[in-house]
């Protein structure tokens, strides 16, 4: 099959790609660019550690195709880094040991990195909410919430603001 | 886990999409946000020569309204359908059930549309577009129909969709704001697929009598359920819990014919009615709260 | 002071910049891609295999079937010692004659890419004659059954008879008798298992990346395999998305893969996808337990006789049948049961081979265990944490030898105050406090359970500790590490011992390159085994550091202190020498502290390095735990809700706080899913039904409850220097029970809950339904 070159950008730079169409963004953005910080733990949507940022929304990686990307702004793991050392959130995931195999975890940076980005504040409910759709089999989710509750805490999360959540559908 | 190969068309407008599928026929699919699609390819699942991108063609995606009626592009965000004003406050029923269809990431790419193309008994838009009695714009190469929303899905995974057509935007004329709504799902785990949902419409009269109601159970059957008994017995008496509890036992559970061993045929059956009420008695609340 | 510190870990700042280095981050020139062509069929003759179309697309370099191995080659060696003779049952990398399990190996192909190898291997046409598949371990067992294989489907019929049962259950005041199933589920670490070999045709040496957790032994086997020389052959440990027990193990492809990259004379990198992962992973649990537990008037529980049938699916893998052999061995928990008897059945069917998983045979068996006691207990009108005092085993009774063995191993308890702890943890819960029995329609309940979890198993662990020049600490660790912390808790033992500061000390580990012998990761023992070898060799690198200075400087040994990483004479202000200057001076061929110049050798001139292996005990060390939950259950559609949880445990002492809270908060989540959410379902053709993320469900953070760990250190193990109990397993070990515990207390049933997951439906069935009610 005919391949497609793609140009987009990533990490606030333009790069370009020739890519197969059926290679989803997330192998061509390791198999292409060599950025491995974005990791394919199903390949089929599930378990979010491909969450990357494209066009200003945290998106499955594995379910966008290389060819969809093009003109797209995409941000990965790496892009959400410092050029040393650690992000607030990347630092507060540190001390609320909110990591343990380190598999999952930058899809969890990335999704926390996108709702701090657009709410610097979110309340617990709504940071759920956002790691609603990542797995991670070490953690137990704990670690990641108190390091989400620290950061908005810091950012003057107030108990009383409203908050863009689920309404519970179950009863209680 | 890498798709069969393909080749790859990203129209810019919707001439050159029906051209496209006219030229490729039954070796083209249409992806929309590929939330669903995009597994299938992985897994081979679903392998087609062809895919027609519509992620290009702009005049697809959006929602307006107009006087009462509501028109909102098939390829309208998830997400960006679940945090529209417009749809908050005049379909809050499709803003309630988007809470449950996936999550976040996933939201973020998929459409309406797709939605409701892929028409996956468990999911919860086609039951919504059912309880608003939405229509749906179908388009093809040189004509548009306008269907029902409950002669849109046809069964399990399957549509009234030609070859050749695509859906290319849902009409819901919005219905009075005196209506309270409700919904109810329970799944394995949140954001997952459902095992028995239901999805409510009330409104009330100034006297405290049900002046209308819909109600939609969904994951029980190939398609949503309507259950008209229901919303029937209803109209004309007052909400009571012990009026809802009657009238959800008139759910036609023999129609139900889901049955598997995690979820059985009878657990279905048993939990439907409760979900029912639920969904009812919310949708009741927010009336009564909104008449007074 | 470094150990039982909070550190933050060190590994985790190269996770959250992206730049963990995991085995398909890796590349190397000239690479090719693997993929496993695997069967369809549960059971079935393969009449033929024809490679020739898939060979003929482009970009394809080769496809190996059974035919392309040595015909001398032998299966895969179980590396547990089993009860009875199992080799008939072992698995050879490729299927030989007939497939046993949908996922089985056929061929191996190898292309450019990836999607090239999937398309080729479309076009391997491979002619099977399907036979019945063997999928319910009951029916195996009877004689019109399909033959998995020739010797026949019970794989091993075993037990235990201690004391007097019969007896016991005749004098019996009440009895509780139950079957509890424990559904067929497994590890599931997110990153899913890969492979990549590079062979050096010239000096026939090969490297391979990717494998976990027994490094050393799995080069052993590959060795063996291969017909090559162990030191020939290096295995690298990368970065490791979490391995639960599961992973790491000598699978085929640990084969298939080496053997490929040796005959295309390049490096071959598989990486396994997730379907392929349901489908060729070690599962796990999947066994039933019939049990009757008595008791006397008094409430002390006076017998346990127990059926345990374990489903080993196809093949018996490296693990053999240690999981219904822990289960057997432990099955009496924390209490003074001396008539014990257990008849257990090991079944193959044709199914994915089982393994561990994270407190394997535990996990059972104590919720099979606390379900019946919980039984017995309302059975008496006795209440459920008063019937288990009365029988918690006493602290003056320590060591406790239960009097059954796993893996030829007594089990025995080394140290603990079981009844200490129980108090601690019923009172920090709030046992006894009253509570609201229903919520909005919602009913509550409370449950618990009481288990020992064994740890730090295994015969040995080695460390090589090197110190440089510039006094920085290299720790070479025989054991593997995959995600626990262990490059953390390692370097604070080191720290301490050394009196170095943390950022001083690195650890590097699963690299059969890197030291000699190591004995891995499993059963809880990198703290124990791999803390304890690390505090000899370090102990040992103080001990030259401090006797070469006694040589230099002079002074006697004992009046040298080492501390803030130098050597110090009495009360002097300054140091004589930092451990780097020692190191320096140690140096093979330096002049400055040998004696005779003209020595022939230089022992004490080695470096400043230190290798130790240390021997492990048969006991390990025993962790006692309570676990203790309130849960909600919708009596209406039997929707569940743990709202608050809580696990206390003794162990002994603590490296590091937050790793040891991690661990446990994390075990809970792995047990919530094993409990409510998780199965490996078969259909009756013997295909796996949930073999996606989509069916397969593990928890997310919206099925996570508040989770609260209370952790002792009253009871340091008496079997290793550093007192400290592994704390790996604790957090799964309990959760079914106390959960399926509190599950009964909240809808007061008096059956059910007996099979996991505890889905809303089998929660509804509990209390029984009618439809539309």
């Amino acid at each position: 099959m005919n391949k497609h070159r793609v140009a987009l950008t990533v990490n606030d730079k333009a790069v370009s790609m020739l890519v197969e169409p059926r290679q989803s963004l997330a192998d061509a953005l390791r198999g292409e660019l060599g950025l491995m910080g974005t990791h394919l733990g199903c390949e089929h949507g599930v378990c979010g550690a491909c969450t990357i940022v494209v066009d200003g929304d945290a998106v499955r990686g594995c379910l966008m195709l290389a060819v969809q990307a093009e003109g797209a702004e995409v941000t990965t793991v790496e892009g959400a880094s410092p050029a040393v050392g650690l992000s607030e959130i990347q630092a507060a995931l540190r001390e609320f040991h909110g990591l343990q195999c380190g598999f999952c975890t930058p899809g969890m940076v990335m999704v926390l990195h996108h709702l701090f980005t657009e709410n610097p504040s979110p309340s617990e409910d709504e940071i759920r909410e956002a790691l609603s759709g990542q797995l991670c089999r070490c953690t137990g989710y704990q670690g990641i919430m108190n390091a989400a509750k620290a950061v908005s805490a810091r950012h003057g999360r107030l108990n009383d603001q409203p908050t863009q959540t689920p309404p519970d559908t179950t009863g209680i | 886990m890498k798709p069969a190969p393909f080749d790859y068309f990203a129209p810019t407008t919707l001439d050159e999409v029906f051209e496209l599928l006219s030229k490729y026929g039954d070796d083209a699919r249409v992806i929309a946000g590929g939330q669903s699609l995009v597994p299938m390819l992985a897994l081979r699942l679903a392998r087609p020569e062809v895919l027609i991108d519509l992620n290009r063609i702009p005049s697809l995606a959006g929602i307006s309204e107009d006087g009462g009626t509501l028109r909102i592009g098939a390829m309208t965000r998830q997400a960006r359908a679940l945090a529209s004003d417009v749809i908050r406050n005049r379909l809050p029923l499709l803003h309630q059930a988007l809470w449950n269809v996936g999550h976040p990431p996933t939201r973020a790419r998929g459409t309406l549309g797709g939605s409701i193309s892929h028409a996956d008994p468990a999911a919860e838009t086609p039951m919504v577009m059912m309880a608003y009695n939405a229509s749906m714009v179908i388009a093809g190469k040189d004509n548009e129909r306008i269907v029902e929303a409950g002669d849109f899905t046809l069964g399990t995974f399957e549509t009234c969709l030609e070859d050749g057509e695509i859906l290319k935007e849902i009409i819901v004329d919005a219905p009075r704001s005196d209506e309270g709504i409700g919904f109810a799902e329970l799944s394995r785990r949140r954001g997952d697929f459902a095992m028995v949902s239901a999805a409510a419409r009330l409104r009330l009269n100034a006297d405290g009598t049900c002046a209308d109601a819909h109600l939609i159970i969904g994951a029980v059957a190939p398609v949503p359920l309507r259950c008209d008994a229901v919303a029937q017995a209803l109209v004309g008496t007052e909400p009571t819990e012990q009026r809802l509890r009657e009238a959800v036992g008139l759910i036609d559970l023999d129609s139900f014919s889901f049955d598997n061993p995690e979820v059985s045929l009878a657990y279905r059956r048993h939990i439907a009615p409760t979900l029912a009420f639920r969904a009812l008695a919310q949708a009741a609340g927010k009336a009564s709260g909104l008449h007074t | 002071m470094a150990i039982g510190k909070p550190f933050v870990r060190v590994e985790d700042e190269r996770f959250l910049r992206g730049e963990g280095r995991f085995t398909a981050d890796y590349a190397l020139p000239h690479m090719v891609e693997a993929h496993v062509l695997r069967s369809p069929y549960a059971h079935a003759e393969i009449r033929s295999i024809s490679t020739d179309q898939a060979l003929a697309l482009p970009g394809v370099h080769a496809v190996f079937t059974g035919d392309d191995l040595p015909s001398d080659l032998p299966p895969i060696q179980c590396r547990i010692p089993t009860h009875g003779d199992l080799s008939a049952y072992l698995q050879f990398p490729f299927a030989r004659g007939k497939v046993r399990y949908v996922g089985e190996p056929l061929a191996l192909i190898i292309a450019d890419t990836r999607a090239i190898a999937e398309d080729a291997a479309e076009l391997v046409d491979v002619d099977f004659e399907p036979l019945t598949a063997v999928t319910d371990p009951s029916a195996a067992l009877t004689e019109a059954s399909a033959k998995v294989h020739e010797r026949g489907n019970l794989a091993g019929r075993w037990g235990f008879d201690l004391g007097d049962v019969a007896t016991a259950l005749d004098t019996a005041a009440f009895t509780a008798s139950d079957r509890f199933s424990i559904q067929r589920h497994s590890a599931m670490p997110m990153e899913t298992r890969g492979l990549l070999a590079s062979y050096d045709a010239g000096r026939n040496l090969l490297d391979v990346y990717g494998p976990t957790k027994v490094v050393h032994t799995n080069r052993n086997m590959l060795a063996s395999m291969l017909g090559m020389g162990e030191a020939e052959i290096r295995m690298i440990e990368p970065d490791v998305g979490g391995s639960f027990g599961a992973r790491g193990e000598f699978y085929p492809e640990d084969y298939l893969i080496p053997f490929a990259s040796i005959r295309l004379k390049r490096p071959v990198r598989w990486i396994e996808d997730r379907v392929e992962h349901f489908a060729a992973i070690n599962h796990s649990r999947d066994c039933v337990f019939d049990v009757t537990v008595a008791a006397d008037a008094e409430g002390v529980i006076t017998a346990f006789d127990v059926k345990l049938v374990c489903d080993m699916g196809s093949f018996i893998r490296t693990h053999g049948d240690v999981v219904p052999s822990h289960a057997a061995a432990s099955f009496p928990g924390p209490y003074r049961v001396r008539n014990y008897r257990i008849d257990a059945m090991t079944v193959m069917t044709n199914k994915t081979p089982t393994g561990t998983y994270r407190a394997p045979g535990m996990f059972e068996a104590n919720f099979a265990r606390e379900r019946a006691i919980d039984r017995l207990a309302d059975r008496m009108g006795l209440e459920r944490a008063e019937l288990r005092r009365r029988n918690l085993i006493q602290p003056e009774e320590m060591p406790w030898h239960v009097g059954t063995e796993s893996v030829k191993r007594p089990t025995i308890f080394d140290s603990g105050n079981f009844p200490l702890i129980f108090e601690r943890a019923t009172q920090a819960f709030g046992w006894s406090a009253p509570f609201e029995r229903e919520v909005e329609g919602w009913k509550r309940g409370r449950g618990m359970c009481a288990l020992v979890e064994p740890s730090g198993l295994g015969p040995f662990e080695g460390v090589r500790i090197e110190v440089d020049q510039h006094g920085r600490v290299q720790i070479f660790s025989g054991s593997s590490n995959q995600g626990q912390g262990h490059e953390t808790i390692l370097a604070q033992i080191a720290s301490e011992i050394l009196t170095v500061p943390m950022e001083k000390v690195r650890v590097r580990h699963g690299d059969t390159g890197i030291i000699t012998f190591g004995g891995g990761t499993y059963a809880s023992r990198t703290a124990i085994m791999g803390g304890n070898a690390v505090h000899a060799a370090s102990t040992g690198v103080r001990q030259k550091a401090l006797g070469a200075a006694s040589r230099k400087f002079g002074f006697p040994i004992e009046d040298l202190d080492l501390r803030e990483g130098a050597i110090w004479h009495g009360m002097k202000n300054e140091p004589l020498a930092s451990l780097g200057d020692m190191a320096r001076m140690l140096m093979p061929g330096n002049q400055e502290i040998l004696v005779t110049p003209s020595a022939g050798n230089i022992p004490d001139n080695d470096g400043l390095v230190v290798t130790s292996y240390v021997r492990g005990v048969s006991a390990g060390a025993a962790v006692f735990a309570v676990h203790l939950a309130d849960v909600l259950v919708d009596p209406a559609t039997g929707e569940t809700k743990v709202e608050r949880y809580m696990v206390a445990c003794d162990v002994g002492r603590q490296l590091n706080p937050l790793i040891v809270e991690g661990q446990i908060i994390g075990g809970v989540a792995q047990g919530l899913g094993g409990t409510f959410l998780e199965e490996l379902s078969y259909n009756e053709e013997g295909q796996l039904t949930t073999g996606t993320f989509a069916d397969y469900l593990m928890p997310n953070v919206y099925d996570m409850p508040p989770v609260t760990s209370l952790v002792f250190e009253e009871s340091p193990a008496t079997t290793n220097i550093l007192g400290v109990k592994g704390v790996g397993e604790v957090g799964p070990s309990g959760v079914a029970a106390a959960v399926g515990n509190a599950i009964a207390n909240a809808l007061s049933a008096t059956s059910g809950i007996n099979t996991l997951p505890l889905t809303p439906q089998r929660v509804i069935e509990a209390i029984g339904f009618e439809v539309g009610a």
